[in-house]
């Protein structure tokens, strides 16, 4: 890691970063409003009779393995939303997009590796501040939630002491995106095909878990998506499963041979 | 006297030639097979229009692209193997630089500094040098207009007084007094013993600061020599009007094209002038003008061959 570039690179960020935080923070506090209202307000005693009477499909209120009228599965559900999704994906897919890639578009890639900084360090540089943004944003999030819970009496309801490992199994994962968009970063001279394979990769991705969890005949593509190793509720409840860490640090350290074999031996012709 | 840079067979093609029956034509041969050496405390001049390999070889020393064959040095560093070594003694300002728009000068330069883990020892002079006040720099560069964000590129390439400068196309964007005021700064610069390779296509500032000069055509060099003796060697343009019968100039060694035209005698002078100025001897003229040559008669010689 290189200090002076990662120091650079926290504060060129800081404004984007605020605002997502205090949005993910936001919306983690969300879910646990949510659910109060649902549970105990008549309102929510109406709309959970119309699930279970099978007007409204199950499956519906369980999206992406969430479960509206329990806690846990509250915040599953919050975490799996394409909004929380997207707010974290500035940094997962957006920064990690731009961070090689956007600087050659630009130019100034040439100004900054005309100094003594080997391309595996700026690499690792750049790595280490995208897990630092997606720790924070998951912190956030996961702040949000554990205050709103304790705002509207819940918490009791929540195995705080899971939150960590969820946390980490939340970064894990787009810290798995994010290296496959700082991979294709380090590939290529502009940004429109780093972040077309950045967002393409997320989105049929999702897309993949979704559909699989809306549409039993789909279930066999869920594996084939990183979003299938984050089971929130799960993880809350306890029950978390070990393969799916393995599973998405496979993807992070592919994504990061990746880099470390094709950004040093690349050439870098001048910007046209 | 030691070698700042060396070049041996320094050859770089883009594309691949994955099929022996694949056209030739989609590799593009940006360099190939350039032999230099430049020395230590020399303001070297890299001469060739666009395109013509100037930049590509800049790349190669500084290990943005790797040779595909051959191999070169910077201040006995190999490029290949210890670019990073090379880049913390050397100074770069690349062709059209581009600057981080929303920093303001001063914490661009502090940035750019820092990545050297050296001081900026230089910074304040040359700011003075070039005119970029401490109000000026305390502005974000988007404000910039291009000379002073080429002024940019210049103190950032230099602030931290490097071993070696390599500079791409310097004056580009500069006003003739900034230009004068960057030749100062080159000269200031040689006198501490320090290495410039300057990349231009503009001959008339190789012409003033280069010690020596190499010009490219098409990716090989076709002439490497001292600008002095460069410019000893070509042909200048004389013209004399005369008073009186015109002198007697052939034979005269160095001259040639003789003629005369309405009491006005031109011919072409080559090399010494001394036997020259003996055959004007008590000759009935009353003006005489004696060009001097220019590096662009010889670098248009070299590039007429092509055609």
């Amino acid at each position: 890691m290189d200090r002076v570039l990662f120091g650079r690179t926290l504060r060129a960020q800081r404004t984007k970063l605020l605002i997502v935080l205090a949005a993910l923070a936001v919306w983690g506090a969300l879910m646990p409003l949510v659910y109060a209202e649902l549970i105990d307000t008549p309102l929510g005693a109406q709309f959970k009779q119309m699930v279970d009477s099978g007007i409204v499909p199950a499956q519906l209120t369980k999206f992406g393995g969430g479960d509206i009228f329990t806690l846990p599965g509250s915040i599953a559900l919050g975490l799996i939303h394409p909004i929380a999704v997207a707010l974290v994906c500035v940094f997962a897919i957006g920064f990690a997009a731009a961070a090689v890639a956007g600087e050659r578009q630009r130019g100034t890639l040439e100004v900054i590796l005309a100094r003594p900084i080997s391309r595996r360090t700026a690499y690792r540089t750049l790595l280490g501040s995208l897990i630092v943004f997606l720790c924070l944003a998951i912190l956030a999030v996961l702040a949000g939630t554990v205050a709103s819970s304790a705002a509207f009496g819940k918490l009791g309801e929540l195995k705080v002491g899971n939150m960590p490992l969820l946390g980490l199994n939340a970064v894990l994962l787009y810290t798995a995106l994010g290296s496959v968009a700082l991979a294709a970063s380090v590939s290529f001279d502009r940004l429109g095909p780093a972040l077309g394979i950045g967002l393409g990769f997320t989105i049929v991705s999702y897309f993949f878990e979704i559909l699989g969890s809306l549409w039993p005949a789909a279930e066999p593509l869920q594996p084939l998506s990183v979003f299938h190793y984050l089971d929130p509720q799960s993880v809350l409840d306890g029950k978390a499963a070990p393969f799916d860490l393995v599973v998405l640090a496979a993807v992070t350290l592919a994504g990061v041979a990746w880099a470390l074999a094709v950004f040093p031996r690349r050439d870098l012709a001048a910007p046209s | 006297m030691n070698a700042a840079i060396t070049a041996r067979g320094l050859t770089k093609h883009y594309g691949h030639r994955r099929d022996p029956r694949q056209r030739p034509g989609r590799v593009i041969e940006a360099l190939t097979g350039l032999d230099l050496e430049i020395h230590e405390g020399e303001i070297f001049g890299f001469l060739g229009p666009n395109g013509a390999g100037k930049t590509t070889m800049i790349r190669l020393l500084l290990g943005y692209l790797h040779p595909s064959a051959g191999s070169a040095t910077v201040l006995g560093f190999d490029t290949e193997r210890e670019s990073q070594a090379i880049r913390a003694h050397v100074g770069y300002l690349p062709g059209g630089i581009a600057l981080y728009d929303t920093m303001s000068g001063l914490d661009l330069l502090d940035y750019l500094c820092g990545l050297y883990r050296r001081a900026p020892s230089r910074r304040a002079a040359l700011a003075d040098r070039l005119e970029m006040s401490a109000a000026t720099l305390r502005r974000p560069v988007r404000d910039y207009s291009r000379g002073m964000r080429q002024k940019m590129g210049i103190i950032q390439a230099l602030q931290h007084d490097p071993e070696l400068a390599i500079l791409d196309e310097p004056t580009e964007g500069l006003d003739p007094l900034m230009q004068r005021a960057f030749y100062d700064v080159l000269a200031d610069i040689k006198r501490e013993g320090r290495t410039i390779f300057f990349s231009s296509h503009i001959l008339s500032e190789v012409e003033r600061v280069c010690d020596r000069v190499a010009i490219i055509r098409r990716g090989r060099l076709v002439a490497l020599q001292d600008v002095a003796r460069l410019l000893d060697r070509r042909k200048r343009h004389v013209e004399m009007r005369l008073v009186g019968p015109a002198p007697s100039l052939e034979g005269v060694p160095g001259v040639s094209a003789i003629q005369t035209v309405d009491g006005l005698l031109t011919c072409q002078l080559e090399g010494d002038v001394r036997p020259f100025l003996a055959a004007l001897d008590g000759a009935a003229i009353s003006d005489l003008t004696i060009e001097p040559a220019h590096l662009e008669e010889a670098f248009l010689e070299y590039y007429a061959e092509e055609t």
